[in-house]
């Protein structure tokens, strides 16, 4: 019941998105927008206008979603997410949330461990006027998880922390630390003086 | 089903709804807009008051059975649950609790409990929806190259390790400053520098070396953004590299003070050394050069060398001064 009335929403907003997303070029849709649900875009779909898509064209021919391109992928070797959050219980269950989603996804996971808690504690007068031996006090309790990742390719890492992030539940954050690994660029592999030796130059 | 159609029947006001009846076919929902098929026809007129007097309440109908209870065990709770949604008593069926208990009583029952509302559920997110969702996510992502399965390899081929920091947090703006702060690491040994370079590219560096790990780490954040860091500390290694093959005419004023290592010939070590043994008459009579020449030759004087090279770059350590000591013995023939 539900699934095909949100596959109308979101068609409706394809529309939208589509006439507005044509512009960018094939590169940069393979994993854009991956939604959990079916609205992933592909990048070459022809520019109709949109009193079309209330019809049934596009179901008529199964589109591959996936577009291909000859950019070569980022190299991920760590990529660590830390949440952080006041209610251990939820962090806990994001947790095996997220753990079971990179096992699904063929994701690498190298160690998930639980940093201290932090608490801020703060005193402050009980009286809006005068009365200084009464106070109150607060405080206020971050927990934090961490799930460090090893081995990622630049579209499982886009996809996987789309996903994870799409689904992070209200009153947590998030910080994601990515490792690239880049080869020594071609400028650094033999001093330049060899091709233009340098003249003598007054001493600084 | 029926509480879609519930729900949409209620918005259509306080008419006299349950004759109407509405049927709908195949998943059609009804909205407050329509206006259902025979309206007209049954609406009789403001409700009844003689008995009850201007302010009697309308009576509640019966409430059945919620849903809870009326699904079946094997259903599909994706479909209940599709995307994150408050938890509803009547839709989850558990028994479930939650809330700090009176005294002697236990946590309040689910129906109309806040803190089951307040709490961010994962109803949405079970193990089949997970699945479901990676299916249908999988084919996106590529696989990592076979040939890099060990970090030995992965530093061999990529040594140039670049990191960087994404924040996600609720609150007035999406921006995060600290996401443009770039750090760039590389291992010195991955470099093609000789030993002159090497020692040049220390002195430049400084404190953003790691002895240790040999690990050169360049922190940028003197740009706006993020790429725009990434190419700077690019740009910085080019430069650190290239300026430290380069030698200057004042690099010839290098004292002996300034050199990261120590270095037993033209030392007073080997001076005195030579004095000595010259003075213990070891080669036999004589003064001058070759004889200075004979004594360094000798198996001795070139363990007492290692050992005292040792010493002063390593510092003092258990072996080192073992090592120390008997290069002396052997030397002084003690």
């Amino acid at each position: 019941m539900a699934a095909p009335m949100a596959l109308r929403r979101e068609l409706c907003s394809l529309a939208r998105i589509l006439t507005g997303i044509s512009h960018l070029g094939p590169r940069a849709l393979v994993a854009r927008s991956g939604h959990k649900k079916y609205n992933i875009i592909r990048s070459h779909l022809p520019q109709t206008p949109s009193t079309s898509f209330h019809t049934a064209t596009v179901f008529s021919s199964t589109p591959s979603l996936v577009t291909v391109t000859e950019e070569p992928d980022v190299l991920y070797q760590k990529v660590s997410v830390l949440v952080k959050g006041h209610d251990r219980a939820v962090l806990d269950s994001y947790e095996y949330f997220a753990t079971l989603a990179a096992e699904e996804l063929g994701v690498n996971i190298s160690k998930v461990y639980e940093p201290g808690k932090e608490i801020d504690r703060l005193t402050l007068l009980k009286s809006v006027h005068i009365f200084n031996k009464h106070r109150v006090q607060y405080e206020m309790r971050t927990h934090y998880r961490c799930i460090e990742l090893s081995h990622l390719t630049g579209c499982t890492a886009q996809v996987f922390l789309e996903y994870i992030q799409r689904n992070l539940p209200e009153g947590v954050a998030m910080e994601v630390t990515k490792t690239t690994m880049e080869k020594v660029p071609d400028h650094i592999l033999e001093p330049m003086w060899k091709d233009h030796p340098v003249d003598d130059k007054p001493s600084q | 089903m029926a509480t879609r159609t519930g729900r949409s029947l209620l918005c259509l006001g306080r008419t006299h709804i349950r004759a109407l009846g509405l049927q709908n076919a195949a998943g059609r929902v009804t909205y407050a807009t329509e206006e259902p098929a025979n309206h007209q026809s049954r609406f009789t007129g403001p409700p009844d008051r003689r008995n009850k007097g201007p302010f009697a309440k309308k009576p509640r109908r019966n409430e059945g059975q919620s849903r809870a209870e009326r699904m079946s065990v094997d259903q599909d709770w994706t479909a209940v649950y599709p995307s994150a949604m408050p938890f509803r008593a009547n839709t989850v069926p558990l028994p479930v609790r939650m809330g700090y208990p009176v005294k002697g009583g236990v946590p309040s029952q689910k129906r109309g409990n806040l803190e089951l509302i307040k709490i961010p559920n994962f109803l949405h997110l079970t193990p089949a929806a997970i699945k479901k969702h990676c299916k249908a996510l999988k084919p996106f992502c590529t696989e990592w190259p076979s040939a890099l399965d060990t970090d030995a390899k992965c530093d061999e081929h990529f040594p140039i390790k670049v990191e960087s920091t994404d924040y996600l947090s609720a609150g007035p703006s999406v921006r995060n400053p600290s996401a443009r702060i770039v750090h760039l690491k590389v291992k010195l040994s991955s470099l093609n520098l000789d030993d002159h370079a090497r020692k040049k590219m220390l002195k430049l560096v400084g404190e953003k070396y790691c002895k240790a790990t040999d690990v050169l780490t360049i922190k940028t954040d003197s740009c706006p953004l993020r790429k725009q860091n990434f190419e700077y500390a690019m740009y910085l290694l080019t430069v650190l590299y290239h300026e430290s093959w380069k030698t200057e005419a004042w690099e010839a004023e290098k004292t002996v003070a300034d050199m990261e290592e120590y270095s037993w010939e033209e030392s007073p070590s080997q001076k005195n050394l030579l004095d000595i043994l010259v003075r213990m008459k070891v080669a036999g009579e004589g003064e001058g050069e070759e004889v200075r020449e004979q004594l360094l030759g000798r198996r001795e004087v070139q363990e007492y060398k290692d050992s005292v090279t040792r010493l002063k770059n390593e510092g003092d350590s258990d072996s080192t001064m073992l090592q120390y000591k008997e290069a002396v013995k052997k030397v002084f023939n003690l």
